[in-house]
């Protein structure tokens, strides 16, 4: 099985060799994007550890905001919950547990960049291998995913 | 002599083989020009793949009822819009949530036939924003919000016999107007002999007030005028925007075989009416306000679900001498069109059953009126003197001009339907200086950013009536086809031929640019105020209230919660209130349960839309996802177990264990 | 000469004239065959489409019956066949120069009845038509083409003809030859 993936890989490579060399120039751009990139080398350490997405930067999550673990929440029933259970997984995996696997700001750029996460970020495609269903982005702005961040950080806090 | 006889006959026989065989040889093969030709069309016409066309063509769907969307000038097909017409590929009309759209004062009607689209308009040009349209059968106009591509709002029209010259907005959409193309009693429900048409029956004509920001109508008043049928109108631009025009034929009043007996007269009338003067008139109260049933149907802020409301009376306006709000002017000959040129002087008539086109001045009307030369009365109403009003008569336009566009370059272009062909014509000369083949029986033709002050001149789409062998055949009844001409050179140019969706008459089109920034791509969910929506897990529930059960759904890649419900019994009435949680462009999920006397119902992202159900024999009923979202889309699916009617089985409902 | 006269049996089965039409809403064509007792539509409902079509102007519509012709042609050309037989089993050239001079008469008439009709059926013109062009009448033309409005007429003789035609040609054969023969001294 493993020694089958590097095979894959090159014969891939080799396929779209004559491809991109046909037709020349920018013509190509959109495959090359649709193609998972499997170098991860081209991720940088920050987006290797907390996603590729808006969040760019470290968030702080000091002291519990509650108003805005209500904001969250509500928004995390509206968005999140008809696939994610707290505990056990579902649609897709469990995340009364996630503050724990990842960081904020993995998860908030989850939730703003699902499709460049599972096409481009290791974790991503690795998600997207286990659950077979691509998450979708549900129009959550970014101070909204900081809002679930913080409900989820404070309910794993409550819950453990 | 003998031999001569029959030398002639054979000499003829001869010259006829050999005009056959020369016209053989000339239209055997295409020319090096006329490939040059295609080429040179098929180039206009390339919209690459993932470009977009540079308008958007709205094609009234005729008897479809509905609205089919274009991209012009490659004519690709985007999407047909349901508007007077049940449509079971959407569950337009199915669902509980659009069935009150096609309510009317008679019940429900599934079907209408639409005809004239015409776009709001802010100062004399399209903006983009609504799009109305007129229901013949059932007077009715519709509006569509080209946020969405959905239809919005009907309202119904009372005393009206045949909305045909609808829905024509005003150029700052003050107005859209409506009026009866089958003059009828004016009390409606009048049960009186036909043959006392003269005596009893009567016109309405119909000013719609419009609210700037919604675009929401509402009946402001009606002017009752004499049994003539009201064809067609428009409203003014510039100069004579204060004014709407309609064209009338059977001047001669007759109620049977109208083509022999409404065909007599030399003359008949457009009609021309100062609108702001006439609603001036009713707001000092000139106006009566009379009995009539009609309904008017909209969606109330953003519950998403179309409300009925039922009007009881309506505003009537009968012109009485010096009142000086409606005039007419006498046209040749059963006209048909009438439309205005973007300066707004130029009032042009399609004499259908005439031989020239006539023009009539707005300035010459307005100096008409002012030396009151009249050439006499009806009802109240002064009829101008033809000399006084006419400017130029087109020679040799064709046979049966009914429709005109305008370039705004100086060119008017007229469709004419009996000799089947489109007729280039000055607006200086009025003399015909092109004319085109249109493949066949041309109707209305449309001009992109047409019937406007400024129209953006590069295309004209003739829309004709039979395909005959212009494309593969498809039976006896083959679709309507319309043809795409490039209008931008001193000739006309045919660049595409290409077959429609139901029977479009009018069409507009406008650039795609004014329309494009507004378009949606999703409901919001936080804007979702359904009172059935069902938005976050917690509010998962079924209810039931004696044989009604509600049950609160949702969908989302690739579930539906619930999806095992149990407890439902045959005799009950469910109503499946499904909410797609979504909040991607263009994701949308479906519903279909075996056995549901109901179309499907597709849900956009965000919305909710409810699917009637009522069950008549117990077993498993299986539903599923009926638009294909996801990889795991077949696994999009739920069982309803429905017991007997006196059967106490419980009512429970689960996804996946929870 | 007898061939000459059984040619004339091809009438009973072809039609001997025919007036096309074309415009740009029947790119399919669209016209009317004329038989000795019939006329008929080169399609299956042409004649429908023209009277349809000729309504608009007020021309009367056609129909077989109202031409006497019909019912009265197929006796005189049986005539002719009976006398042209008649004629070969006597052998007599005189009958069969009557004969000739009978077609050449009755084509004259024939041309000039068609004539009569086809001014009638362009002119006379209902008052009640929709669509009344000044000083427009709609004659068809009685051998040629000519544009009537949008609508190109065409009017030829059609395979019936042939065999008149050919008929004819054989009876002047039969005379010349006889006549040959006769002024060859013996």
């Amino acid at each position: 099985m493993i020694s089958q993936k590097p095979l894959l890989t090159l014969l891939t490579i080799i396929l779209f060799i004559p491809a991109f060399h046909a037709c020349g120039g920018e013509e190509t751009s959109d495959r090359q994007q649709s193609q998972p990139q499997t170098e991860e080398a081209t991720l940088t350490e920050f987006e290797l550890e907390h996603g590729i997405g808006p969040v760019t930067e470290r968030i702080e999550i000091g002291d519990i905001d509650l108003d805005k673990v209500a904001e969250g929440r509500n928004i995390y029933e509206m968005k999140c919950e008809m696939c994610h259970n707290y505990q056990g997984r579902m649609v897709g995996p469990e995340l009364g547990n996630v503050m724990e696997r990842r960081s904020p700001e993995f998860v908030m750029n989850f939730i703003l960049n699902p499709s460049g996460m599972v096409r481009e970020h290791p974790v991503g495609q690795e998600l997207l291998r286990e659950y077979m269903t691509a998450m979708p982005f549900q129009n959550v702005q970014k101070d909204e995913a900081r809002a679930i961040a913080e409900y989820l950080w404070y309910y794993h806090k409550e819950n453990n | 002599m003998n031999n001569n006889k029959s030398n002639t006959l054979r000499g003829l026989l001869f010259g006829a083989g050999f005009i056959a065989v020369a016209a053989f040889i000339f239209t055997g093969c295409p020319s090096q020009q006329s490939m040059l030709d295609s080429r040179d069309a098929a180039e206009k016409v390339y919209v690459a793949p993932g470009e977009h066309d540079e308008y958007y063509g709205f094609f009234s769907g005729g008897y479809s009822g509905q609205l089919s969307v274009w991209g012009l000038p490659s004519a690709r097909f985007l999407k047909v819009i349901p508007v007077f017409s049940q449509d079971p590929e959407t569950g337009y009309g199915y669902s509980e949530e659009t069935k009150p759209l096609l309510m009317t004062s008679y019940g429900f009607i599934p079907w209408d036939d639409s005809h004239h689209p015409h776009i709001s308009q802010t100062d004399g040009d399209a903006d983009g924003r609504w799009i109305y349209i007129n229901a013949n059968n059932t007077p009715r106009i519709a509006r569509i919000d080209l946020q969405t591509f959905e239809t919005k709002e009907i309202l119904e029209l009372p005393n009206t016999g045949g909305n045909h010259a609808s829905s024509f907005v005003t150029s700052n959409s003050e107005y859209v107007i409506g009026a009866t193309r089958f003059s009828i009693p004016y009390e409606m429900d009048l049960d009186v002999p036909i043959d006392s048409y003269s005596e009893e029956f009567r016109g309405a004509l119909s000013f719609i007030a419009l609210d700037p920001e919604t675009g929401m109508m509402e009946m402001d008043f009606q002017i009752l005028v004499p049994p003539y049928n009201y064809d067609l109108g428009r409203a003014g631009k510039g100069p004579s925007s204060d004014w709407v025009f309609f064209t009338t034929y059977n001047t001669e009043e007759a109620h049977t075989l109208l083509e022999v007996n409404a065909s007599r007269n030399d003359k008949d009338y457009v009609a021309a009416i100062n609108w702001k003067r006439a609603a001036e008139l009713v707001r000092n109260g000139a106006g009566e306000t009379m009995s009539a049933e009609y309904y008017h149907n909209y969606y109330e802020g953003n519950q998403g679900i179309a409300i009925n409301v039922v009007k009881d009376q309506v505003t009537v306006l009968t012109p009485e001498d010096g009142q000086n709000f409606i005039y007419f002017m006498p046209t040749p000959k059963s006209p048909h069109g009438v439309d205005i040129d973007p300066s707004g002087e130029y009032i042009v008539a399609g004499g259908k059953l005439a031989t020239v086109i006539p023009v009539h001045s707005f300035s010459r009307m307005l100096d008409a009126i002012e030396n009151e030369r009249f050439e006499g009365h009806v009802e109240g109403i002064p009829i101008l003197d033809y000399d006084a009003t006419i400017i130029g008569e087109v020679e040799n336009p064709g046979l049966g001009p009914l429709h005109t566009e305008f370039d705004g370059r100086g060119y008017a272009y007229t469709s004419v339907y009996i000799s089947s062909e489109i007729v280039k014509w000055s607006l200086e000369t009025f003399e015909v200086v092109d004319r085109i083949d249109a493949y066949y029986s041309i109707g209305h033709l449309m001009i992109t950013g047409g019937d406007t002050r400024n129209p953006d001149a590069r295309y004209l789409v003739g829309l004709t009536k039979t395909a005959k062998d212009r494309y593969l055949p498809t039976g006896p009844k083959q679709n309507h086809p319309a043809q795409l001409y490039d209008i931008s050179g001193d000739r006309m140019q045919l660049l595409l031929d290409f077959p429609t969706i139901g029977e479009p008459h009018y069409a507009q089109a406008i650039r795609a640019d004014i329309v494009t920034p507004n378009v949606k791509q999703i409901y919001e969910m936080e804007e979702n105020d359904h009172p059935h929506a069902l938005l976050r897990v917690a509010d998962n529930r079924i209810e039931r209230d004696g044989d009604t059960v509600r049950v609160y759904m949702s969908s989302t890649r690739s579930h539906f919660r619930p999806d095992n419900i149990e407890g439902v019994r045959v005799g009950d009435t469910v109503y499946i209130h499904l909410t797609n949680l979504e909040q991607e462009w263009d994701v949308v999920h479906g519903i279909a349960i075996k056995g549901a006397n109901n179309s499907e119902i597709l849900v956009a992202p965000g919305q909710t839309k409810t699917m009637k159900w009522e069950p008549t024999r117990t077993g498993i009923f299986p539903f599923y996802c009926t638009a294909f979202c996801s990889a795991l889309h077949q696994e999009m699916q739920g069982y309803i177990r429905v017991s007997a009617a006196d059967s106490d089985v419980a009512l429970t409902w689960s996804t996946g264990g929870n | 000469m007898a061939l000459a006269a059984l040619m004339l049996i091809g009438l009973y089965y072809q039609p001997f004239w025919t007036i096309s039409m074309s415009a740009p809403q029947y790119p399919e064509g669209i016209g009317m065959h004329i038989h000795i007792d019939n006329v008929t539509g080169h399609n299956r409902h042409d004649l429908q489409s023209i009277n349809t079509l000729n309504h608009y102007i007020g021309m009367a519509e056609i129909h077989k019956e109202d031409f006497w012709e019909f019912d009265v042609m197929p006796w005189v050309f049986g005539f002719l066949i009976a006398f042209g037989l008649l004629a070969a089993v006597l052998g007599s050239t005189k009958m069969v120069i009557t004969w000739l001079a009978l077609m050449v008469i009755l084509g004259v008439a024939g041309f000039i009845d068609f004539y009569m009709w086809g001014y009638e059926y362009g002119h006379n013109l209902s008052p009640d038509a929709p669509i009344k062009v000044p000083g427009m009448s709609y004659q068809p033309p009685l051998l040629g083409c000519k544009q009537l409005l949008n609508i190109n007429a065409c009017s030829w003789p059609y395979i019936g003809s042939i065999f008149i035609g050919l008929s004819v040609m054989l009876a002047g054969g039969v005379i010349w030859l006889e006549k040959f023969k006769s002024n060859r001294p013996n």
